[in-house]
């Protein structure tokens, strides 16, 4: 399988499970978990792990929400019904549903690719030069904001300007720690563009290191991207005949 | 439009997106801050209000999907409040873009126009998030925010009213926030690096 037709198929899969509902799901469950077996077999588990951990907090909070706060569903609310907890958890049952199919998906796609560097899955994109770029430079700038927050933390913890704990005094100097993160941030991307990068010439080899390693659908693609559109034609069918 | 020194800053604004927006969702705070990179680069390009919608549409839509990939896979669905953030800060926010770097301060300035530009900000994105939050999230995000529609559904509101209404209760305060973060953080960035950025193309 190739990066786009993973795209793609993630695309897809995540519009099914958008635009089904109840039953529909099911047929997008299938599919995916077809695919987490066929392709990351080993890792099927630490996907659904993730899956969860992403999961867990949103479905709590709209248990506590729904079932323990509100106590009735959207539609007892909106028909000003007396309304029940049960239905309510029905609701968020069906929501979480939706979300955690999604998260899977979007997960094993991830898990799938993980064994490629960020840089090699980008390059294999069928996107235009300049949104490769444009990632790669993100991901590059996320790492240098990551070590401007290290070193102004330990600048200002040094400096006793800030403290590691929590404390009422970094309530009123925790601004300068954000200046100062923005300010290490700012200066190391103008050494970088006026020094560095002109010098090894960054930005020039980063096009044709790019170019080039855009990858055409294969045959599996193909293969899940229609088991796809069949899990959200089959989920539309089973909307339409059951609700 | 797309200068090397843009690009760079679409990237650093986009990371900083990412990287504030990341923590605040996983602190779980009743905030999103996953827009000062955006706010910023506005009005880093104040002086060419098309290029700053251009650049700032593009960081806004690349941290979205970064983060949507590595962090908050909810966020994408989000995009049109970039969108609509985007053409705030760029045709609306960047006429203040002045008066948040003034030497000597002009506080009372400074503090209005935040207030004026952070509201107007929440309320055109709480317009447009309420249909994404109770269609894809049945009300409940995965922020703070949850517990104040749960208040409005509690008082009897209708799902859709008590979504529009939580979000214009918490976005309005959630957007000023942001847009003083992104004012405090332009008025702090060198002049040399705003000139930079702001330099026209070469032909």
């Amino acid at each position: 399988m190739t990066p786009n037709g993973a795209v793609l198929f993630a695309a897809v899969a995540i519009l099914g499970a958008m635009v089904s509902g109840g039953r529909g799901l099911a047929a997008g469950y299938a599919v995916a978990a077809l695919f987490a077996l066929t392709q990351i077999a080993p890792r099927t588990g630490a996907c659904l792990r993730r899956a969860a951990i992403v999961m867990a907090p949103l479905a709590a909070f709209m248990l506590i929400i729904w079932v323990g706060v509100v106590g009735k569903s959207p539609q007892e609310i909106a028909s000003n019904a007396e309304g029940t907890r049960s239905a309510a958890l029905f609701y968020v049952a069906t929501v979480a549903a939706r979300l955690f199919l999604i998260v899977f998906v979007l997960q094993a796609v991830l898990l799938r690719f993980d064994h490629d560097t960020p840089f090699a899955f980008v390059r294999a994109l069928r996107v235009p030069a300049g949104a490769k770029r444009m990632m790669i430079l993100t991901l590059s700038l996320i790492e240098t904001l990551r070590n401007a927050v290290d070193r102004a933390y330990t600048a200002l913890v040094a400096a006793g300007i800030v403290t590691r704990g929590l404390s009422l005094k970094n309530l009123r100097t925790g601004w300068i720690l954000v200046q100062t993160v923005w300010l290490t941030a700012i200066t190391t991307v103008t050494a970088r563009m006026r020094d560095k990068w002109p010098v090894e010439d960054t930005l020039a080899l980063l096009d044709p290191a790019l170019d080039g390693g855009e990858r055409r659908l294969s045959p599996p693609d193909w293969l899940w991207l229609g088991l796809a559109v069949a899990a959200l034609a089959l989920g539309q069918y089973l909307v339409w005949a059951h609700g | 439009m797309f200068t090397t020194q843009r690009l760079i800053v679409i990237a650093l604004c986009a990371a900083l997106n990412f990287s504030i927006g990341s923590i605040v969702y996983l602190v779980k705070l009743p905030l999103y801050f996953d827009s000062v990179g955006t706010i910023l680069c506005a009005l880093l390009l104040a002086a060419d209000r098309r290029a700053a919608f251009v650049c700032c549409l593009v960081c806004a839509v690349t941290s979205t999907l970064m983060t949507g990939l590595l962090v908050n896979p909810f966020l994408p669905w989000f995009v049109a409040t970039d969108l609509t953030i985007c053409l705030v800060s760029a045709f609306l926010t960047t006429h203040a873009a002045e008066t948040f770097r003034a030497r000597p301060p002009r506080p009372a300035a400074f503090a209005g126009s935040v207030l004026l530009y952070g509201i107007i900000t929440g309320v055109c994105a709480a317009i447009v998030s309420a249909p994404v939050v109770v269609y894809l999230f049945g009300g409940v995000t995965g922020s703070g925010s949850a517990f104040v529609v749960a208040f409005f559904l509690k008082t009897g509101q209708q799902l859709m009213s008590a979504a529009l209404l939580s979000g214009l209760t918490a976005d309005p305060i959630d957007k000023t926030l942001q847009v003083l973060i992104a004012a405090l953080l332009f008025r702090a960035t060198p002049t040399d690096f705003v000139t930079m950025v702001r330099a026209p193309a070469r032909t």
